[in-house]
């Protein structure tokens, strides 16, 4: 049943591709100015812009911009970068791995922080430590993500000199150089999903905390700890779950703010980078991709939600 | 050739003995990823500042911005001023240790002039833009090579010295391969390229066989010399972060520094700030078709309500000074006549107004966050503005929209900078032109046009004086726009960087510093 | 004991927020807009109280004009984004099939679609400005809601109660309206709440980017960009917004878990 649900959704993931591919096509050429004005700048001639454009391909009609596009991506090619000529696939493979480094890393550990921390609250519900953790959460989520991250460069690379402020290097040419350059944005970015899922646990695990099989739980005599490792955390973790989707999601478009305070060179800021430079190759595959991404991640969340939730197993 | 060879010892040796002192890279900023490493090509100001380390033109721009030679030993122009005559210094070799010859030139020039390179520079010198037209270009000898143009032009030499142009670089054949495809550049130059790492760095590398000019730096001309073996240009987009890793000591030199992070690297001991005024203009345009703004008192009175030396001094201190003439402070033709600027004057501006019929109209204002000093520039005058009753409101527009706009001519008025124009004829052309053919202009008015075209010919300097100091008469009794200041070229060094100096025009360059 | 507590606290920082955001319509110890070039950067001092920022702005008086045009952007996408998010929510969770199917398709493209793309593309379409930052963050937080509500929605509609009550000849619409729509206030009350605090940080991300309120209209998430390249030197130009965003996210999440008690009728005191 679950392999012909999976398909299913997978089939379902086309039309919604093909959807965000419109989408970006027609949003990036109704956004004004292009690629070649902005590389003649202010002496932009007219034959001169013409002859560039020609050279990049624009001077066709939307529509077989779009469908040249479209093709070519099929078959697996998603052009070539105006910016720099750099085939787009590999320039998006290579940054992804950067950024799925980080932002895999920062929500792991935000939900091992984050489930347990909520789902103590909920238990301890209106007690003062529940309040120090709502409180908690509550001021963490509410810091602007670029300001934590520049804080934090500050005094840990500035003040301190613990760690380099700039850079990258991948965990393949020097594991511990690497770990040194991204633990900063890592804990940048914990931080502030723990203040988000942890609030979420709480309030999930009071959803359940209230259901009658904890009191019939309760009832039997299970020691309170029991009940809660073995009913409560377990399904508090469900609807969390959707909202990790959600988050993990969100975090590969809105990671660019934080990529760009520690200078990575992830997804996020090749996507920005390529709004602003009007590279349309680039940003129409790094959306393609991240919706792609994206569909996956929800997909798998779906299928994994019926062994957490016992409501929808039960169906 | 003796003081080249010599150099090429001196510098051998000094590897020789040296061996593990410039292990490090001398590390400095970029703030973004340079575009291709083709000269002139696929470009913009940070791909011309790395790859004008490595390749060289025949002329080169000195510090003050006028071409002098670089790899010709003379240039001479026949009396008819039609033909120029390049005469190639000797003992120079490419990074490939090839020597360098005319026939080396000449591949080069004709690689430029053909349109699939897609050189920049091709309208200026195939008659498009009217500015000069080469109609043969031919290597009698090994040491010599000719061009000549359809009809004298003055800014011929200019033209091909241009960072934007790539110098009108010479290259080894090799730099393309086999299909004509661009692989690398093999050139003249100081260092040589190394590794590249999209995103994050690119890498040159000293060249040990470099044939220096003697004497000091000049410009992108004069004595070079690699003094680390190695250069690493960093891509630090934001300005921020390029600022704390200057102060963490990630990197050693800032090339460029948005006027926001002045106060904390001034504040800051082991860190040396260094301004040059450039060539580049900040200016607020004002669009002379719009129904409101086509009424020169509307413009004026904008221009009288500002108080310019006011707002530059606060915006970047001494740095520059303010300048309301569109030739650059430092160009040799911004004469005593065009210092003067009406000083502000709100009841003038009120009573201009009040005659023009304005009543509180909003003007919208076109500007970005790209460009800090732009920006600064927009929010201050917006407020001066309003204390003459003129209301501006203003649009942040992101730089590619603002720049379809200004290409367009579509808007009211625009806090704006222009890239530097390196000839004072080539500094009025860029803002004047008819608008039908060329919205991009802000100054559309025949006569004044009529005199740019005489400036482009004449050759006799006073006349060329006299031809200035009018136009800018003209334009600042029509105030098309107004002129602000020449933004400076910030550098900010660690201590112990010895030997790095900002330049008028603009490009970082690295060649003669070291690293304690 | 915790409800009240939280309902104070949080109620009296909203108050506190919007008392200030209104009387900087009347009254500002300066004003907001005026600048003084020569008194740039300057620190705290019985003048100005926490001191000039660079173009030499009094920050107080800008802090005050700020926490309106802040809160004002929040609500309004909020508001856009709940009403539109619900209506697809309900709509797709309610009816299930095909139209479920349709709705989220579209829903599952926008969400995947960065919110950044959206907000660029919208503001440069529709001009900078607060209303364009409404509308893309309306439109970039609508499906958030519409999959927690559709969600809430389908564990809703298989319980008892509404069994019960399509069972006994009920419409489908007062079912909806009756057993459905209050079950998923909860969730929405706490999904609110977070994205009001969304919409503050969204407006200074975009401001950070370059997108935000545009000047001079000061908004907390413009003055805390603009502040950045001064943390060394000026730190209260930070500092200062940074607590008024963290202070208003404070209130406005204490008020929505203090809300959420009150409205879901299971969490009365036993």
């Amino acid at each position: 049943m679950t392999a012909t649900y999976a398909l299913k959704r997978l089939a379902m993931a086309v039309p919604t591709l093909l959807l965000v591919a419109v989408a970006v096509f027609a949003l990036l050429r109704l956004v004004p100015g292009d690629p070649a004005q902005l590389m003649l700048g202010d002496a932009a001639d007219a034959d001169q812009l013409a002859a560039l454009r020609e050279s990049m391909g624009l001077n066709h009609s939307l529509p077989v911009q779009f469908f040249n596009w479209l093709g070519a991506a099929l078959r697996g090619d998603l052009g070539r970068s105006l910016s720099n000529d750099q085939p787009v696939l590999p320039l998006i493979l290579e940054r992804f791995q950067v950024t799925a480094s980080i932002v895999l890393l920062a929500v792991a550990l935000a939900a091992l922080i984050a489930i347990p921390l909520g789902t103590i609250a909920a238990w301890k519900q209106n007690s003062l430590l529940d309040i120090a953790v709502v409180g908690g959460a509550t001021l963490l989520l509410s810091i602007p993500s670029f300001w934590l991250g520049l804080l934090m460069l500050l005094f840990f690379g500035l003040k301190l000199g613990w760690v380099p402020v700039i850079g990258y290097v991948g965990f393949g040419e020097n594991p511990w150089q690497a770990l040194l350059y991204i633990v900063l944005p890592v804990v940048t970015l914990t931080l502030i999903e723990t203040g988000v899922l942890t609030r979420m646990a709480r309030s999930a695990a009071i959803d359940v905390l209230r259901l009658e099989y904890v009191a019939h739980a309760r009832s039997k005599g299970l020691r309170e700890f029991t009940v809660l490792r073995r009913h409560v955390l377990p399904n508090a973790f469900a609807p969390t779950l959707t909202l990790l989707g959600i988050v993990l999601g969100n975090l590969l478009g809105g990671i660019a703010v934080i990529e760009t305070v520690f200078t990575i060179p992830g997804l996020g800021r090749l996507l920005v980078d390529g709004i602003y430079a009007r590279d349309y190759p680039v940003v129409q595959g790094t959306m393609l991709f991240v919706a792609a991404i994206y569909v996956l991640v929800n997909l798998l969340t779906d299928l994994l939600y019926p062994f957490f939730d016992p409501r929808v197993a039960a169906e | 050739m003796k003081t080249a060879s010599l150099l090429a010892g001196l510098a051998a040796a000094a590897l020789g003995i040296l061996p593990a002192v410039a292990q490090e890279p001398l590390r400095a900023s970029l703030n973004s990823d340079i575009r291709s490493t083709q000269p002139g090509g696929n470009r913009d100001a940070n791909t011309d500042a790395v790859t004008l380390h490595m390749v060289e033109g025949l002329v080169a721009l000195d510090e003050r911005a006028t071409p002098v030679p670089m790899l010709a030993q003379t240039v001479e122009v026949s009396p008819d001023g039609r033909t120029y005559t390049f005469t190639l210094r000797q003992g120079v070799t490419f990074h490939n240790g090839a020597p360098l010859t005319s026939a080396e030139v000449l591949w080069s020039l004709r690689r430029y002039m053909d349109p699939a390179t897609q050189w920049r520079c091709l309208p200026d010198l195939n008659g498009r833009s009217g500015i000069a037209k080469v109609t043969d270009m031919a290597a009698p000898d090994a040491r010599t090579v000719t061009v000549t143009l359809e009809q004298p032009a003055a800014l011929f030499l200019s033209i091909i010295a241009r960072p934007d142009c790539g110098e009108t670089a010479v290259l080894h054949p090799s730099s393309v391969g086999a299909d004509g495809a661009w692989v690398k550049p093999v050139g003249t130059g100081p260092f040589m390229m190394g590794e590249w790492r999209r995103g994050q760095f690119v890498e040159l590398e000293r060249f040990d066989g470099y044939a220096s000019l003697p004497g000091e730096r000049n410009g992108l001309a004069g004595g070079k010399k690699a003094q680390v073996a190695k250069l690493r240009f960093v891509v630090i987009p934001d300005s921020s972060a390029a600022k704390a890793a200057l102060l963490a000591g990630n990197v050693d030199v800032l090339s460029e520094v948005p006027a926001p992070e002045l106060p904390d690297l001034r504040r800051s001991a082991g860190v040396t700030v260094m301004a040059a005024p450039t060539m580049g203009v900040t200016a607020l345009l004002m669009q002379t078709r719009d129904p409101l703004l086509k009424d020169a008192r509307i413009r004026r009175a904008i221009a009288l309500s500002l108080d310019v030396p006011e707002l530059v001094t606060a915006m970047i201190g001494d740095d520059a000074p303010a300048n309301a003439s569109p030739l650059p402070s430092a160009s040799a033709f911004r004469s005593e006549a065009q210092a003067a600027r009406p000083t502000r004057d709100v009841a003038a501006a009120k009573r201009l107004l009040a005659e023009a019929g304005y009543r509180g109209q909003t003007i919208r204002m076109i500007t970005n966050r790209r460009y800090p000093n732009v920006y600064d520039a927009a929010v201050a005058s917006q407020a001066m503005a309003a204390e003459a009753g003129i209301k501006i409101e203003l649009e942040v527009l992101d730089w590619a929209t603002q720049l379809d706009r200004y290409t367009r001519g579509e808007y009211q008025m625009m806090s704006f900078i222009y890239s530097p124009r390196l000839d004072p004829s080539l500094s009025y052309e860029m803002l004047s032109g008819p608008k039908d053919t060329q919205p991009r202009k802000v100054w559309e008015d025949p006569e004044a046009l009529a005199l740019i075209g005489r400036s482009m010919t004449t050759t006799d300097t006073a006349a060329r004086q006299a031809i200035f100091d009018e136009l800018y008469k003209r334009f600042m009794d029509q105030v098309p726009m107004v002129i602000l200041y020449n933004q400076p070229d910030y550098m900010a060094v660690r201590r112990g960087v010895q030997g790095a100096r900002p330049w008028a025009g603009g490009l970082t360059r690295l060649w003669n510093v070291s690293r304690d | 004991m915790r409800l009240r507590m939280n309902a104070v606290l949080g109620g009296t920082l909203m108050a506190l927020v919007l008392g200030t955001a209104v009387t900087s319509f009347f009254w500002t110890p300066a004003n907001p807009l005026r600048i003084a070039m020569r008194a740039r950067l300057n620190a705290p001092s019985a003048a100005h109280w926490l001191g000039t920022d660079e173009v030499g702005r009094d920050v107080v008086s800008r802090l005050m004009a700020g926490a309106g045009t802040s809160c004002l952007v929040a609500a309004l996408t909020v508001l856009a984004a709940v009403v539109l998010g619900s209506l697809i929510g309900l709509l797709s969770g309610f009816a299930r099939g095909w139209v479920d199917r349709v709705l989220m398709l579209v829903n599952d493209a926008l969400l995947a679609f960065p919110g950044i793309l959206l907000a660029l593309g919208l503001l440069a379409v529709l001009g900078a400005s607060q209303w364009g930052i409404v509308a893309a963050l309306g439109l970039a937080y609508t499906p958030t809601v519409a999959r927690i509500v559709r969600g809430a929605v389908l564990s809703i509609r298989e319980r008892e109660f509404v069994e019960a009550s399509r069972s006994i000849g009920n419409s489908a619409l007062y079912t909806m309206w009756r057993h459905v729509l209050p079950g998923t206030v909860s969730p929405l009350i706490v999904l609110a709440t977070s994205l009001f605090g969304w919409a503050i940080l969204a407006e200074s991300a975009l401001s950070f980017l370059g997108l935000g309120v545009p000047p001079p209209a000061p908004t907390w998430g413009n003055m805390l960009a603009a502040a950045r390249p001064y943390l060394e030197s000026a730190v209260w130009l930070g500092v200062a917004p940074g607590a008024c965003i963290a202070l208003t996210l404070l209130g406005v999440n204490l008020l929505g878990d203090a809300l959420r008690d009150q409205l879901d009728p299971r969490s009365r005191p036993q």
